[in-house]
């Protein structure tokens, strides 16, 4: 167990209000883009935002630091996604993606690189996150989870409570509709 | 060049994103790429989604971090505010259950003295005991029921505001 977990499980125990406004502050980019890409939506996944941290205050003492924290975050904040689409429609976590709405992701280019090479890297970005958008969510979910939030595939099994060959299959599968998504858009 | 190792080549590009691939099968593959145009215009392009993956930026909501703290504080205050109540409604379920233990011969008796005083057939004078037993707990079941109820009343803000 890392100090920094330890630390964290300690204060979430005592419900530390500081702690909880600094991983707040901390986690607040990551948890929000995540929530986006899940929801494919920016207004819910800001409520969601919201709600995930008020679960961490009320669930803290569950967090024993064992694991990473933002592993805990990420599967509070599934879980509250999924509660919501069960309420709303009995079905999989890929009807949350309303096509519609999900496109207009208001993304900016993070890169420090010449303005040529932005320009054409941020049409390379586009046609990404377009295609992402056309893919279905659970490999989105997948896709997210390693190769922008960085997490370990053991990880990922934990936040999204499947095996871990489940989670690589879906990563396949998932690389694969991507590069498909990609073509399509292309062509 | 034969289509099974273009295969092998496509499977072990993703498979070295994914989770790594050995030393043997990287040697393998660079060899491969190295004579094939195609499969390494294949591991250009994932390279390059993935890159613009984890360069792309979401912006943030104003204001996002300073509500949702001012929202957890809000919360955190209504929780310490709750703790005594709660803590008080344990006592009083400890204190009432162990009253009901040490003095259920007491009451039990009293309950058949009075059924048969009265005339009472035994099924209903039982029954009335198994009431004073279960009264308790009914009642903290009923708290926490109430309890419960009314913080997901507070949830319903999610599905209000979608």
């Amino acid at each position: 167990m890392s100090d920094e977990a330890k630390t964290i499980a300690r204060g979430l125990q005592k419900r530390d209000p500081d702690l909880l406004d600094r991983l707040i502050e901390q986690y607040q980019y990551r948890l929000f883009r995540y929530l986006v890409y899940i929801t494919g939506n920016k207004e819910r996944a800001e409520d969601f935002f919201q709600e995930t941290w008020i679960r961490v205050l009320e669930r803290g003492h569950q967090y024993d630091g064992k694991s990473k924290f933002e592993g805990w975050l990420f599967a509070i904040a599934r879980h509250l996604v999924i509660d919501w689409q069960r309420s709303k429609n009995p079905q999989s976590l890929d009807t949350l993606t309303d096509p519609e709405q999900e496109h207009p992701l208001q993304l900016v280019n993070e890169s420090e690189s010449s303005p040529l090479q932005q320009v054409l890297s941020q049409e390379t970005e586009e046609n990404v996150q377009s295609s992402l958008g056309r893919i279905p969510a659970i490999y989105r979910e997948v896709l997210v989870l390693r190769f922008q939030e960085e997490l370990q595939i053991e990880e990922m099994a934990g936040v999204l409570s499947i095996p871990v060959s489940t989670v690589k299959s879906r990563l396949y599968r998932g690389l694969e509709s991507l590069r498909g998504a990609l073509q399509g858009g292309a062509a | 060049m034969n289509a099974d190792l273009h295969a092998r080549a496509e499977q072990l590009i993703a498979q070295e994103r994914v989770e790594g691939i050995s030393r043997a099968e990287r040697e393998w593959l660079s060899a491969h790429m190295h004579n094939c145009a195609r499969c390494a215009e294949l591991a250009r392009q994932t390279d390059q989604t993935l890159r613009s993956m984890r360069t792309a930026a979401i912006s943030l909501p104003s204001g996002l971090a300073s509500r949702t703290q001012f929202r957890v504080r809000l919360r955190a205050q209504e929780l310490r505010e709750r703790e005594p109540k709660r803590r008080a409604l344990w006592l009083a379920c400890g204190v009432s259950w162990m009253f009901g233990v040490t003095s259920a011969p007491y009451v039990w008796h009293l309950f058949e003295w009075f059924g048969q005083r009265v005339g009472l057939p035994k099924l209903v004078w039982e029954l009335g005991f198994g009431l004073w037993w279960t009264i308790p707990a009914l009642f903290a079941a009923a708290v926490l029921l109430m309890e419960s109820s009314r913080k997901g009343e507070q949830a319903d803000w999610i599905s209000q505001g979608s």
